[in-house]
């Protein structure tokens, strides 16, 4: 069947930075010269679309026209190479493979997929697909914070499951749980990414104490930037910033997914 | 008297190229002025026309501060010359000199200093390559500044101990570039200290986590029937997978 590895991403908490990281892990995959897909769970609010210097009405059909029948998972991947515009950053993926698939998740619409049954098996399918469809290398699903059913659906599925938490006793209360679920889906890969450190704190200490408690791999500790913060929405930061500490972080974490066999 | 008068002249970063015919011939247009304490040596503002060298007895040069009270910048003793650029570019004095004590000081009016000059053009030559000389020395260490600030930026403090024998070999000693250099070295070594005690006080964190919340939490989660079944769905596809 499919060779091409399914990587989500979550966060149990919002704010850890889980859409920028996402585009960045990607499209850091995609330059290694991969071919990489996106799910973009929700074009609605501003995320990995902007990222990839996209906007809402420029994407034509979306997953749940797929999901839907309406449309053919051709119809939907957009191909960021051909498409990367004047920024600095993303310029560097021209003629790379890498394709964003839009999904659009509005409150009516998730309930109309869960009353339709959108189960597990139909969206698994419907993943196994567009990765074979596309020749996939990988395929990045940004997910929902938290732990609704659309987001267990997404960690079932998954093959490398990366979850995003900054280092504070809140984030790593939800990040247990969101451990425990994976561990009781069977999910093969999993690794830990700490966002947000500020730098007055010992990172090398933060990793070990994490790894520790919850006997899972930390694949990196990004600092806290403004930098980041600055760039946010404009531009893929590791890309455009390539020997910033969060770059050289997240060269880490994307190294740790491409050594996944 | 006259060979003191050479040395002092010697001293000079003006004077420093030149031959000892050249500064016999300076030394004998310098004219004797005596000072009572308090008595004004230049003043701010005048227009400077000519070099002083303090033969006797100590000075101050004074400045006003923001408040219009006297600030002292520097005292001068036997040896040490004032003013030597007004023979060249005749701005106006940045500073006062006020006589200490009775004191007596060496002048070199700019007009006898012309006059040598005219019956030896020579000096000229000398006085460029003198500060041609300086200049090449100070653009170096410029350059050498930028790449050091550079380095510093990336937090590479290497360069310190290589370069700290270049600026002791400095002839030169009262040269601005080497004042420079001596600060900037005292701020590099400040910093890098500073940046070691950051990194010794890099703090440590502590997590807790609520392990009755957790398996709580998790029992709430995995107890619904949507969860049954995906579990046992995922477990089907993994099996599916792996044979694959």
């Amino acid at each position: 069947m499919n060779k091409g590895k399914i990587v989500s991403i979550h966060s149990f908490r919002g704010g850890t930075g889980k859409s920028n990281t996402t585009a960045n892990l990607a499209a850091q995959v995609a330059l290694a010269g991969k071919r990489v897909g996106v799910v973009d769970t929700d074009i609605q609010s501003p995320g990995i679309h902007v990222l990839f210097g996209l906007d809402e009405n420029k994407m034509g059909k979306t997953i749940n026209d797929f999901l839907h029948g309406k449309a053919t998972i051709r119809e939907i991947g957009f191909p960021i190479g051909e498409n990367t515009g004047g920024a600095e950053g993303r310029a560097k993926l021209a003629g790379k493979n890498l394709w964003l698939f839009p999904s659009s998740i509005r409150g009516r619409e998730i309930s109309q997929i869960l009353r339709e049954g959108v189960d597990f098996n139909r969206l698994n399918e419907g993943l196994q697909t567009t990765i074979s469809e596309f020749d996939l290398d990988y395929l990045f699903i940004d997910t929902h914070p938290g732990l609704n059913e659309e987001t267990l659906l997404s960690i079932a599925t998954s093959d490398i499951l990366i979850i995003i938490l900054r280092p504070d006793n809140q984030d790593l209360q939800g990040t247990s749980v969101t451990i425990d679920i994976a561990r009781s889906l069977d999910v093969p890969n999993l690794m830990l990414m700490v966002n947000k450190a500020l730098p007055k704190y010992d990172f090398a200490q933060i990793k070990s104490d994490i790894e520790l408690k919850f006997n899972a791999t930390v694949s990196g500790v990004l600092p806290l930037t403004f930098d980041l913060a600055d760039n946010a929405s404009n531009d893929l930061f590791s890309l455009r910033y390539p020997d910033h500490d969060w770059s050289k972080a997240l060269r880490g974490v994307a190294d740790a997914i491409l050594a996944v066999k | 008297m006259n060979d003191e008068i050479q040395n002092y002249l010697r001293k000079t970063s003006l004077f420093s190229g030149l031959s000892d015919e050249m500064l016999e011939a300076l030394a004998k247009g310098t004219a004797t002025r005596k000072l009572a304490p308090g008595d004004i040596l230049m003043k701010k503002g005048d227009l400077a026309d000519s070099l002083f060298i303090i033969n006797e007895g100590w000075v101050k040069i004074v400045t006003v501060d923001s408040k219009g009270d006297e600030l002292i910048i520097n005292k001068c003793g036997p040896g040490e010359v004032i003013g030597e650029m007004a023979l060249l570019d005749s701005g106006p004095r940045s500073a006062s000199v006020v006589a200490l004590e009775n004191s007596e000081a060496l002048e070199l009016k700019n007009d006898v200093f012309q006059d040598v000059l005219d019956n030896h053009p020579e000096i000229s030559l000398a006085i460029i390559r003198s500060y041609s000389n300086r200049l090449r020395f100070s653009t170096t260490y410029i350059e050498r500044a930028i790449d050091w600030s550079q380095k510093i930026a990336e937090g590479d403090y290497s360069f310190i101990d290589q370069t700290q024998q270049l600026s002791k070999n400095t002839e030169t000693d009262d040269d601005k570039a080497t004042q420079l250099l001596s600060a900037f070295f005292t701020m590099v070594r400040k910093v890098k200290e500073r940046e070691d005690g950051l990194k010794q006080q890099l703090e440590q964190l502590t997590f807790e986590i609520d392990q009755a919340r957790r398996k709580q939490e998790f029992e709430e989660i995995t107890s619904t029937e949507f969860y049954s079944k995906l579990k046992e769905q995922a477990r089907t596809l993994r099996q599916k997978r792996t044979q694959e």
